[in-house]
């Protein structure tokens, strides 16, 4: 009896001639070895920019927001528009660590620590942005539900006090989640660190980790609770972020399509962004075999696919203006096209509906180069989306007679630049001296963490070994 | 006057407190002590000195707040309630016409300038200039002190001076004075002519009326005033006339209020007058025309005449017109304008702006003779204080007397002639030619630099005086605090030049007003303080005739007109600044023009044909900076930037006079271009055959509109009187776009009142009166008092060129102005936008600290002290009404200078003062509503918190001087605003949105003439 059928082998998700050990050293030895120049250069760098925006914020809580480009139909301006592109761009980590976790896509843990560590340093730039961008910021605990002398609740039908609620639970769970994921790394540094403090940091970060089978037992279940939480937040987070603009009465924002437009929004910028810092660092630390063309392929994939949402939710824009026959929304999307910021928009497109067209193509979808050069401009187009929504819209609303041309300030430009040091320099940090990439879980990913299936001779996950529970066939 | 107001309790320090010697040497000096010898080496003791008074100050501002001590009155004035305000007539004046004008004092100082109902030409009502006069008293820039060839003295001294200097009454004197109706000046005025043998008076104003006086001259044979009655008019025909603008026309209110009376429409019954309207540039009082033709202001002559040939006709009277021919006489205006001006005869008005040739006036004068409108819609006043000849033509002749050295001594009250004289007469070198020249004004101003003395003047509400309204009420002005920097008033100055005394203003008007009164002084006098009007009198009306010497004239001057080709320059006097005696208001200066929109610069504004043929690009969203260009005319040039205004004549440039003044204030300094240089004796309205060409440079202008169109959308709406009688619902949603009013199906169907709503709305105890507006825009004809008066009572400060500019502008009810129609000849419509006070506010919903709310009396609240300034509801706002504090604009306003005490005391103490990064807007006058509330609380024993319909005026609506703006109760079925809100035009801005605003329109009509439709 022969069999018609095989298997079609999937392509091993770690490449390269790797054990166990062979992966731990790879990624260890970065956090427990000097740090190269480079990385002081780039921290340096990174830290200056964050003394910028340190000078920046200062400035602006000293002198009041009028530093900035706002003005009376634009309350709103550079400061939202970042908020939502870097709370966009959070959405990546915990997308592939919680969802891609629950479907059990074996190559997410090539990227997952490192998306979750972006995710989380987005979120704070993120967060910076509405804490500093209100008038009197001495007062901004009065969006907490705090009991007060005052004996005044928050506006609990304001979609900002969502944004709070939303945002902090984001925040929270997925620092929880990303903790929690890295114990057992820790334990491994522990075990392996030279110097006494790291002995002692790791030790304690590790929580006492012995890995033992109880250990496992609970940090799984953990683990997969955390998944089970964070999975709706990811939805959430940017749902209601889009509610900011989608429960106002203002055309270009009061519009059903934006919960959805926004997630598949962010999920495109969020993956650019992971593939930006992916494609770096994978070179500057020889981490090829782990985060390897499969992988970036796979996220170019995903790109494509939320880049046409996105294309597809303009279209609608444009389309339900038309059909509504509601002459505000009709007269805001004509603007957008052809009014003092089509410009923006014109970008816009050409970022966001032209480029994810590209990645139909598998030659660019795996060429290092090209897919580096596409997740820039996503990240451009995506802010420029938010551009478009949140200056656009109000700047020319109802009313033409109160129509202004907003346009940002030396202090609007040089506080969105100095975020980038504020994300850098977390990131740098968490590059320098916590593992990149989940060893523990990349190891479940190899061949050899099926003994059953594993060939010792040639390190091959051997599909003859395992027996597939299908019944046996009826031959002729 | 209360006891506090003639020692004001506010002070500088506690060394003013103590009132001792070294203070008032530090008072009395320009600056510092040591600021000047700062200059030189720092001497080892002027060091120390400085140093130990630092370290002292130093030392003594850290101890503690200095301590205020709030004492109650040892002796409690009779009727003096604390925080209740209390209120004085008074009246403004302006030129040589007063308002009747009612003052909020509280505490002791004026703090709102209201209307006088009782006054003619007031009735309740005041222009611009009137709300700003109050900025102007707290004008910290005011002069305050008199200076001697540039050093400070005192006014002792002055007076001593003028002892001994016209002790010699034979000296040659020349007085040169602003016009004023003041029957004491007047009296002092012919006691210097008496007293001086060799003494000479001019009265000079920039904008006078000195050609309308001289063109009844040409036409009556005597130099009489003309009153144009709109109220009885049916037809109004303006030639470049802006009757309703208070820069333009000193009888601007009751103009309005009259043009207004007649344009109202409560029903499809009422019948509308016409009104044409032909000009250069596009002025507010043209944005209100049913017809407005486009015309050269060189070009108004020739159009005059073409319809006085016309009507010579059909008309006696006119015959000596009936040679004329020219451009015009086949224009299809004039067939229209002589039918209707035929068909209306006694009751139009025709009219031509005071700038023109007496020619004109005298042609106009004659038309309205021979229409049989004299007496009836156009009056004709002899005034009892009558200039006896042309204010420039005098002043020329007194320039050249000067230059040639035979005048001794020039006496200047109130007036600015090196600033404003005619450029031609160059009045600053012959100024130098005189041997003493004495100046009273506000400011130190360009006058008073080249003056040997400057005495500070009083402000109006800080000094008695009198005068006649425009029509001839005489009322008195009467004064409401001690002046401030102890300046004195045109009368009291010149009582001091002439008899060398230092009488007050008080016994100087009592005399005058004695010969008045003969019995019964005191209590006759004490009711013109109360009412504010002696008596409702104007002055003697004369039955024209027309002068026997008028057809050779006429025949004369139309033979000599000539066709004028080329590019025009026109001059005008600025919408909000006038002739720039209002260039340090900073209200008036952030106040945007009525037709333009721009705040703190003045600029060229030529029509769109002539901006492509010079390739120059509109300005607008995105684009704010505009080209420079330079005007030539003659030997003299100018250059500022030009703006495009659809609307206005073709080859023809206007600008405005005013600005670019130095050295005058704070806010005056370095606004804008000095225009006067352009402005000569020949070429005081228009000057032709300019020159302009671009200097390719760009300049930034802060204008309050950037977009003009409508979009097509539904926010101003209007129509026909002819059209509304037909279809009088053609203002309700249905009406305006064809189209089911979005969610009113659902709602009929389930019999409810509104369309379905996301959130409740609020509920409303039925104790509580319910607050709304109606705005009638047919009434309002766009001149922006109330923009002003709002910034004056709820403390809306002044943010400067640079934020306007951004687009932070504060005011809380702004005038929106759109065009409609072709670019060349549009139509201009101005609607009024304050806070629409939505029951169903989207602002309210959004907002994540609740810090704006709805109250039971159904005002949308704003709680400045909640507000955390996320500026949210400001963009969920679809009528874009809310302000933001982006910086702490109230500090800045009111904490500048040395003194902030003193514009502080503008403020309104029941208006809270609002801290940077919080939100504010329109709130329907809280305080008043409230205050009405609690006194009808009080009256009623607790049983009622409804004020009475008319109690509860809000300041846009008091001042409105076309009364279009109607606030009351709306729980009460008759109260005015109820029935406004019932009328079939009333309808709802954005009420698709299903907001629900509390404040609604009256759509505007107009009327007019089917033949030119």
């Amino acid at each position: 009896m022969s069999k018609n059928y095989q298997f079609v082998p999937e392509p091993k998700l770690v490449k390269g001639d790797h054990s166990f050990s062979s992966i731990t050293d790879m990624i260890v030895k970065t956090p427990l070895s000097p740090a190269p120049h480079l990385w002081y250069l780039a921290f340096g760098l990174a830290n200056l920019l964050l003394i910028t925006l340190l000078g920046a914020v200062g400035y602006l809580i000293w002198d009041g927001v009028g530093i900035w480009g706002l003005n009376n139909p634009a309350g709103w301006g550079w400061a939202i528009i970042n908020f939502v592109w870097w709370v966009g761009i959070g959405h990546a980590g915990t997308l592939i660590s919680a969802i891609l976790h629950l479907f059990r896509q074996g190559w997410r843990t090539a990227i997952n620590r490192f998306a979750e560590a972006m995710t989380i340093f987005a979120v704070m730039c993120a967060g910076l942005f509405p804490a500093i961008h209100v008038g009197r910021i001495w007062v901004i605990y009065w969006v907490f539900p705090v009991p007060n002398s005052m004996a005044i609740w928050p506006n609990f039908s304001s979609p900002l006090l969502w944004d709070v609620f939303a945002v902090g639970t984001y925040f929270t769970v997925s620092l929880l989640f990303w903790y929690v994921g890295l114990i057992p790394d820790f334990a491994t540094l522990r075990d392996r660190a030279k110097t006494k403090l790291s002995k002692i940091s790791y030790g304690i970060a590790s929580l006492g980790w012995t890995g033992s089978f109880r250990n496992w037992w609970n940090y799984e279940k953990a683990y997969m609770i955390l998944a089970g939480l964070a999975t709706p937040l990811v939805l959430s987070v940017h749902s209601i972020v889009s509610f900011d603009f989608s429960v106002s009465v203002i055309p270009g924002w009061h519009s059903t399509i934006f919960p959805p437009y926004f997630v598949a929004g962010a999920i495109y910028s969020g993956f650019a962004m992971v593939l930006t810092l992916m494609l770096i660092a994978r070179r500057i630390y020889g981490l090829e075999d782990i985060m390897n063309i499969d992988i970036m392929e796979k996220m170019n994939l995903v790109m494509m696919v939320t880049g046409n949402l996105v294309a597809f939710a303009y279209l609608m824009e444009g389309f339900v203006a038309w059909y509504s026959g509601y002459i505000y929304e009709q007269g805001i999307f004509w603007l957008y096209v052809v009014g003092p910021y089509s410009w923006g928009f014109w970008i816009l497109m050409f970022c966001n509906v032209v480029t994810p067209q590209f990645l139909w193509s598998k030659y660019i979808r795996r060429n290092i180069a090209l897919t580096f050069i596409i997740s820039i401009i996503v990240n451009i187009g995506m802010w420029f989306e938010r551009f478009m929504i949140a200056v656009a819209s109000l700047a020319t609303d109802f009313m033409p007679s109160s129509w202004d041309y907003y346009s940002p300030t030396f202090w609007d430009i040089i506080t969105y630049v100095g975020t980038f040091g504020l994300f850098f320099t977390f990131f740098l940090l968490f590059l320098r001296y916590l593992p990149m990439v989940a060893i523990a879980e990349v190891k479940g990913v190899m061949p050899q963490a099926d003994p059953h299936n594993y060939d010792k001779d040639t390190g091959e996950f051997v599909p003859s070994k395992a027996q597939p529970a299908i019944p046996e066939q009826q031959t002729t | 006057m209360s006891e506090e107001q003639k020692n004001p309790n506010y002070w500088k320090s506690l060394n003013e407190l103590a009132q001792n010697e070294e203070y008032k040497r530090y008072a009395e000096r320009e600056f510092q002590e040591n600021a000047s010898e700062l200059n030189d080496d720092v001497s080892r003791r002027s060091f120390l000195r400085i140093m130990g008074a630092s370290i002292a100050l130093a030392g003594f501002a850290s101890c503690r707040r200095p301590v205020q001590k709030i004492l109650p009155y040892s002796k409690q004035p009779e009727d003096i309630v604390h925080g209740v305000p209390r209120y004085y007539a008074s009246s403004q004046p302006f030129q040589d016409a007063l308002t009747g004008i009612v003052v909020e004092s509280r505490e002791g100082r004026p703090n709102k300038i209201e209307g006088n109902e009782m006054h003619q030409a007031s009735r309740g009502a005041t222009s611009i200039f009137g709300q700003a006069e109050l900025l102007g008293l707290y004008d910290p820039d005011r002069s305050r002190y008199p200076l001697q060839n540039g050093e400070q003295s005192t006014y002792n001294a002055f007076r001593k001076f003028c002892n001994d200097h016209f002790s010699d009454a034979g000296r040659s004197i020349a007085f040169i004075s602003e016009a004023s109706s003041s029957p004491t000046f007047h009296r002092l005025r012919e006691q210097a002519l008496d007293r001086f043998s060799d003494a000479r008076w001019v009265t000079y104003e920039p904008f006078g009326e000195d050609n309308a006086l001289a063109g009844t001259e040409i036409a009556f044979g005597e130099r009489l005033r003309t009153v144009n009655h709109y109220g009885e008019a049916s037809v109004v025909v303006a030639l470049d006339d802006d009757f309703m603008n208070p820069a333009a026309n000193k009888n601007s209110v009751q103009n309005t209020k009259d043009f207004s009376a007649v344009r109202r429409v409560q029903s499809a019954e009422d019948e509308m007058i016409r009104f044409y309207a032909v000009e250069s540039t596009f002025t507010l009082t043209g944005s209100n025309a049913d017809h407005r033709l486009r015309l050269k202001s060189s070009e108004i002559g020739p159009f005059l005449y073409a319809l006085a040939a016309r009507l010579s006709g059909p008309l006696e009277g006119l015959a000596s017109y009936s040679g004329f021919t020219g451009k015009f006489t086949d224009h299809e205006w004039i067939e229209i304008l002589a039918e209707e001006l035929m068909n209306h005869r006694g009751e139009s008005v025709l009219t031509v702006g005071a700038e023109h040739r007496p020619e004109l006036h005298a042609t106009v004068a004659a038309i309205n003779q021979a229409l049989g409108n004299a007496g009836e819609s156009v009056t004709y006043h002899r005034l009892p204080y009558l200039p006896e000849q042309d204010n420039s033509l005098s002043l020329a002749a007194l320039v050249r007397e000067m230059n040639d050295g035979a005048i001794d001594t020039v006496v200047m009250v109130g007036t600015n002639p090196v600033y404003t004289a005619p450029a031609d007469l160059n009045f600053s070198e012959a100024i130098s030619n005189v041997e003493t020249s004495i100046h009273l004004s506000d400011y130190v101003d360009e006058t008073s630099k080249n003056a040997t003395w400057h005495v500070n003047r009083a402000h109006f509400l800080e000094a008695w005086g009198d005068g006649y309204s425009f029509t001839g009420t005489r009322s008195v002005v009467q004064p409401l605090i001690r002046p401030l920097f102890s300046g004195v008033s045109a009368i009291e100055f010149l009582n001091t030049v002439v008899t060398g005394e230092e009488t007050g203003g008080h016994d100087l008007v009592r005399r005058t007003w004695r010969q008045y009164y003969g019995t019964n002084f005191q209590q006759r006098w004490n009711r013109v303080l109360h009412d504010g009007v002696d008596t409702d009198g104007h002055f003697p009306e004369i039955s024209t005739r027309i002068d026997s010497g008028f057809d050779r004239a006429a025949r004369q001057f139309t033979a000599e007109e000539m066709d004028r080709d080329g590019m025009e320059l026109v001059i005008r006097p600025d919408s909000t600044l006038f002739d720039g005696r209002y260039a340090n208001n900073g209200w008036l200066q952030e106040l945007p023009d009525p037709m333009t929109k721009i705040t703190w610069d003045n600029v060229a504004l030529i029509s769109k044909n002539t901006a492509d043929r010079l390739s120059i690009q509109q300005a607008g969203l995105g684009s704010v900076s505009v080209d420079i260009i330079r005007i030539t005319a003659g030997d003299r040039q100018i250059e500022l930037p030009v703006w495009i205004q659809p609307g206005h004549a073709d080859d023809s440039i206007t600008i405005t006079v005013g600005y670019g003044r130095e050295g005058i204030g704070r806010v005056a300094n370095g606004t804008g271009v000095d225009t006067y240089p352009m402005r000569t004796t020949d070429h005081m309205l228009f000057a032709t055959g300019v020159g302009v060409e671009k200097t390719g440079r760009h300049y930034k202008i802060a204008c309050t509109q950037d977009h003009h169109s409508m979009e097509g959308r539904s926010l101003m709406r209007y129509s026909t009187i002819e059209a509304y009688r037909q279809n009088p619902d053609f203002a309700s949603y249905e009406g305006s776009y064809n189209a089911e009013l979005p969610g009113e199906k659902y709602a009929q169907e389930k019999g409810q009142e509104h369309p379905l709503a996301m959130f409740d709305p609020p509920d409303y105890p039925d104790h509580e009166p319910q607050w709304g507006m109606a705005i009638d825009l047919n009434a309002c004809v766009g001149c922006g008092a109330c923009t002003i008066a709002c910034q004056a009572e709820n403390n809306i400060p002044v943010v400067g060129k640079k934020e306007v500019s951004t687009g932070r502008e504060m005011h809380w009810i702004r005038t929106d102005r759109y065009f409609e129609g072709d670019v060349d000849d549009p139509r201009a419509l101005h609607q009024p936008v304050p806070c629409m006070h939505c029951e169903l506010a989207p602002c309210e919903q959004v907002c994540p600290v609740a810090a704006t709310t709805h109250s039971d009396d159904g005002m949308n609240q704003m709680t400045y002290n909640r507000c955390i300034g996320t500026r949210y509801c400001l963009n969920n706002c679809p009528y874009k009404v809310r302000r933001f504090n982006f910086f702490n604009y109230t500090d800045e306003f009111l904490t500048s200078g040395s003194d902030p005490e003193v514009i502080q005391m503008a403020m309104n103490p029941d208006v809270t003062v609002r801290f940077r990064g919080v939100m504010e807007k329109c709130t329907y006058c809280v305080q008043r509503v409230n205050r009405a509330k609690i006194n009808t609380k009080v009256e009623t024993d607790g049983a009622s918190v409804r004020p009475p319909d008319g109690t509860v005026k809000t300041a846009c609506q008091q001042v409105c001087p076309a009364e279009a703006i109607t606030f009351g109760d709306l729980t009460d079925e008759e109260s005015t605003v109820s029935k406004a809100k019932r009328n079939e035009r009333n309808y709802l801005l954005l009420e698709e949105l299903n907001t629900r605003p509390r404040t609604s329109y009256l759509a505007k009509l107009t009327n007019p003439n089917p033949k030119l439709a």
